[in-house]
């Protein structure tokens, strides 16, 4: 066994995984005629903290373990999990998941395992495992007293602090072997806020893959300013005015438009299907011309951040739209196989318990030409978005929302009142044709964005320019 | 697995908690989906684990791990005492108070098929097939792209165990179909929509030609559907949709949101929040009910709770901590099923009722701020024209506040969705601002 694969095999080495099960594991699901099969075992230890009326005064940790086993025959797919991965209960799971075919039992020789070198975008230079509660509690309460210090008007403070480490290990019937370790953390705070009899509540929230080095003062103080800001400035706000609007997009969050309006319809399991909006779109001119948006596995630490994707294929920078041209779908290897492409290191799951989809990773556009101040300056009547709250599409129709938890009316070129708890409604391919002018801020959001599909959960980050679209409906009221 | 539940107890308080309940839990889930002609994808597993509430010299934490191996869980468990013992002590956390175990109900609630294991999977495999034919019984399946259909099932069970001597057993059955059709319009755009219908007695579950037919039909009903105009209109929610509209209600009705004051019913109790067509309670007893049980999340016996009798809020959802915080006796802390008092007129009826405004029949991303009571929500539907489902209609929001809402509902249908434990009937509300174009 060369170094490289034993090292790869070394973490679940201690649950008992070794060659001989992941070869039993693979056999047992070929065994009845699947094309190919993989393994995904994972460890995750996750904790985190709650601090509520004052005091950090409940935790919570939990520890997954497991293997997911999938057999492919073409485009189908057999799947099986166990918690228990004793090698009676691994086989049983892979004989579950070689349902798939219904060929005659015949055995496949499963070829020399050969680990993958992949690259180190996220690295805990203080692990989890190495901080004692104790060391964690401090963090919390500096939050919930800057967050009392930064306004009076602040009446109640929780903080909710998770962080959590773990390892997956990839083995496919091809001997590809992947190993790779996955740090997260977040820390969210929420502020309800008292004035003249009336409350609001708003929060924030940050998140990375790191260690205790993620959490620097400057962050933290970030954190609850913007916080305490989005809590306390909705006393002023009102809620705009309903029907079609002119609307810009504040850099940074804003990003959430490409995941819903896109990147969703991007990912090509829709597309061989021929679900989505975008299924005849590839080649196509599909934005002005100083639009470039892309999903990158790359940012340093980032949230949506990955070193491998969930299938052990390799993930890097992809290009969905350059120079406004739609240039390519986000793939797994399945429908790679479908398209006869190489994959794009999309194919990602909750855990061990699912098969992997195309999802996102890091979705954002790239600068453009206009400064932020020509763009607001630019707009008569229509709204300013600042952040949000959550979006949805429709793959289809191509319809897609976005809820505004904060934002400003704009009049006359001017960000005028602040606005509050809206909904904005368009269609992905509409709204592209209708992006006029890009800034030159793009800002990567550092928030703890989750992306649901198929009931899977996966972290993602989101970033954009300051942009402007011509026209949305913007849910107000009157 | 009870025995898993109960030695954890007895394992965390020889590692020093004073308090422990435990759950230990085993799922078995069994999929099919179908795609056009063929199998997309088949999963089946047994899932299993175990939670953990841990007391620990005045100090609580809640700790779960799906590695039963002996050893891994005394170590685990001997390190959720030593984290819990980390975090400050908090006064109002302890098990609930024995009395309220007392008084479960006898009846027969009927949530596990007693069948369970008959459906093999080659009828799993003709059962979604028989799905995606009958989506494309239609005359125009020429619209059709793809269908995909997907048949599953489920089967449960969990056991309690608390070191006051509550031990509690609960198992369920579920089964359900789905056909989701994506259609062809003629500016390029791919309509699609779905239907699912469920049941936990497999006997229950409807016919597949019921389930497919209407899969199609709702998506061939979005063809050429555009946005409507701006203004305050009539909006008739179907029963399928109000659900959203109802959870959102019920956020407010939560003992944490009111004693963390961002609740926009904190502080209600008895007042007239709807007209007095606003009437449900939560009922666990519900026989084949999916949201049913004999007792809660925390082993409180379930009983019948009204949540709005004639407008008035009467009851919250108020867990033992909460409820120790709030000084009120502590009701449960989550919902079962919910039963409506119901209207008299059909669907058609009230449609007739409008003559003009909007049917939502889903909705859209969306939020709402939970201490304010202020939503806005996409919608897609259609337009209401002389009492009749007119265009369709879609890219819309509708926004307002809860406290204004329920004071304009105007009607309940006599349907409740029975797929879903709300139970929602048709909602009719009037005033409701509408964003198109």
């Amino acid at each position: 066994m060369t170094t490289a694969l034993a090292n790869a095999l070394a973490y679940f080495g201690r649950f008992g995984v070794d060659e001989s099960l992941i070869r039993t594991a693979l056999s047992a699901a070929l065994a009845r005629g699947g094309d190919r099969a993989d393994l995904y075992f994972q460890h995750r230890v996750a904790h985190s903290l709650g601090l509520e009326d004052g005091a950090v005064n409940r935790a919570w940790s939990g520890i997954e373990l497991g293997v997911g086993i999938r057999v492919l025959r073409g485009d189908q797919t057999g799947y099986g999990y166990t918690e228990d991965l004793s090698p009676e209960s691994v086989r049983q799971a892979a004989l579950t998941a070689a349902a798939i075919a219904d060929g005659p039992s015949r055995d496949r020789p499963i070829p020399q395992l050969v680990a993958t070198a992949i690259p180190q975008r996220y690295r805990a230079k203080t692990p989890w495992d190495t901080v004692a509660a104790a060391t964690r509690l401090p963090l919390l309460q500096r939050v919930q007293e800057r967050a009392h210090a930064a306004d009076p008007r602040v009446q109640k403070v929780t903080v909710h602090f998770s962080d959590e480490e773990g390892a997956v290990l990839m083995v496919d019937s091809d001997g590809r072997v992947a190993f790779d370790e996955q740090p997260m953390t977040l820390i969210h705070l929420s502020c309800m806020a008292e004035q003249d009899g009336k409350r609001e509540s708003n929060g924030g929230n940050i998140a990375g893959r790191a260690g205790l080095e993620f959490y620097t003062d400057a962050k933290l103080d970030k954190l609850v300013q913007e916080a305490v800001d989005r809590t306390t400035i909705l006393f002023e706000a009102v809620q705009p005015p309903a029907g079609e609007m002119p609307v810009v997009l504040g850099a940074g969050s804003s990003g959430i438009l490409l995941h819903e309006a896109i990147g969703h319809g991007l990912e090509a399991d829709f597309n061989r299907k021929g679900v989505s909006i975008y299924a005849d779109k590839l080649g196509k001119p599909i934005a002005a011309p100083f639009v470039t948006v892309v999903d990158d596995a790359t940012p340093q630490g980032a949230r949506g951040a990955i070193n491998v994707d969930d299938e052990g294929n390799a993930a890097g920078l992809t290009t969905l739209i350059h120079d406004g041209v739609l240039q390519t779908y986000l793939h797994d290897s399945i429908s790679a196989r479908h398209y006869g492409v190489q994959p794009t290191g999309n194919g990602r799951r909750e855990s061990f318990r699912y098969a992997p989809l195309p999802r996102m990773r890091s979705t954002y556009m790239m600068p453009g030409p206009h400064t932020p101040e020509e763009i607001i300056a630019s707009v008569e009547r229509g709204i300013y978005c600042g952040n949000f709250a959550n979006g949805q599409v429709q793959i289809g129709a191509g319809d897609f929302t976005f809820y505004v938890k904060n934002g400003w009316l704009i009049e006359n070129g001017k960000l005028t009142r602040p606005i509050k708890d809206v909904n904005l409604i368009g269609n992905g391919p509409k709204v592209l044709e209708q992006i006029d002018m890009v800034g030159d801020d793009l800002k990567i959001d550092d928030g703890g964005w989750t992306c649901g599909k198929d009931g899977q959960s996966v972290p993602v980050s989101q970033g954009m320019p300051t942009t402007r679209v011509r026209a949305m409906t913007v849910g107000g009221r009157g | 697995m009870l025995d898993i539940a109960g030695k954890v107890v007895e394992r965390a308080q020889a590692h020093g908690a004073q308090q422990v309940a435990a759950s230990a839990y085993q799922v078995r889930e069994v999929s099919v989906q179908w795609r056009d002609g063929a199998v997309e994808k088949l999963m089946e597993a047994t899932t299993r684990g175990v939670g953990v509430e841990l007391y620990v010299d005045g100090r609580y934490a809640s700790v779960s791990t799906s590695d039963l191996r002996a050893d891994a869980l005394d170590t685990f468990l001997t390190d959720a005492v030593a984290m819990t013992r980390a975090l400050a002590p908090d006064p109002f956390r302890t098990l609930p108070d024995p009395a309220l175990y007392v008084g479960q109900s006898l009846a027969d609630l009927q949530l596990a098929d007693p069948h369970y294991g008959d459906l093999t999977a080659v009828r799993r495999r003709e059962l979604a097939q028989q799905l995606e034919q009958a989506t494309r019984n239609t005359a125009e399946s020429a619209r059709i792209l793809s269908v995909t259909t997907s048949v599953s099932d489920s089967q449960s069970q969990s056991w309690r165990v608390h070191s006051d001597g509550f031990t509690g057993e609960k198992a369920g059955t579920s089964y359900w179909l789905g056909a989701q059709v994506s259609v062809q319009d003629a500016d390029g755009r791919r309509p699609e929509d779905a239907c699912y219908a469920g049941a936990r007695w497999r006997g229950d579950v409807p016919d597949p030609q019921g389930v497919g037919e209407e899969a199609t039909r709702r998506a061939l009903s979005r063809l050429g559907s555009s946005k409507p105009e701006s203004g305050t209109k009539t909006l008739v929610v179907d029963a399928r949709a109000a659900g959203r509209v109802v959870s959102s209600l019920l956020s407010g009705l939560s003992a944490a949101g009111w004693q963390q004051k961002r609740s926009f019913l904190e502080g209600k109790i008895d007042h007239t929040i709807g007209n007095d067509l606003l009437d449900l309670t939560d009922d666990p007893l519900v026989v084949r009910g999916l949201g049913s049980r004999r007792f809660d999340g925390e082993g409180m016996a379930a009983r019948e709770m009204p949540l709005f009798a004639g407008g008035v809020l009467k009851h919250g959802f108020i867990d033992t901590y909460y409820g120790k915080k709030l000084g009120l006796a502590p009701t449960t802390g989550r919902m079962s099923n919910l039963r409506w008092r119901l209207g008299q007129r059909t669907h058609a009826e009230l449609l007739r009722d409008v003559g003009d405004g909007i049917l939502v029949t889903s909705f859209l991303g969306g939020n709402a701020n939970g201490t304010t009571g202020d939503f806005s929500w996409g919608i897609q539907g259609f337009a209401i024209r002389g009492g009749q489902i007119a265009e369709p209609i879609g890219e819309a929001n509708i926004s307002g506040n809860h406290l204004t809402l329920w004071p304009s509902l105007l009607a309940v249908g006599d349907d409740p969705y029975r797929y879903s434990a709300l139970r929602t009937p048709t909602l009719v509300f009037g005033g409701v601002s509408v964003a198109g174009r």
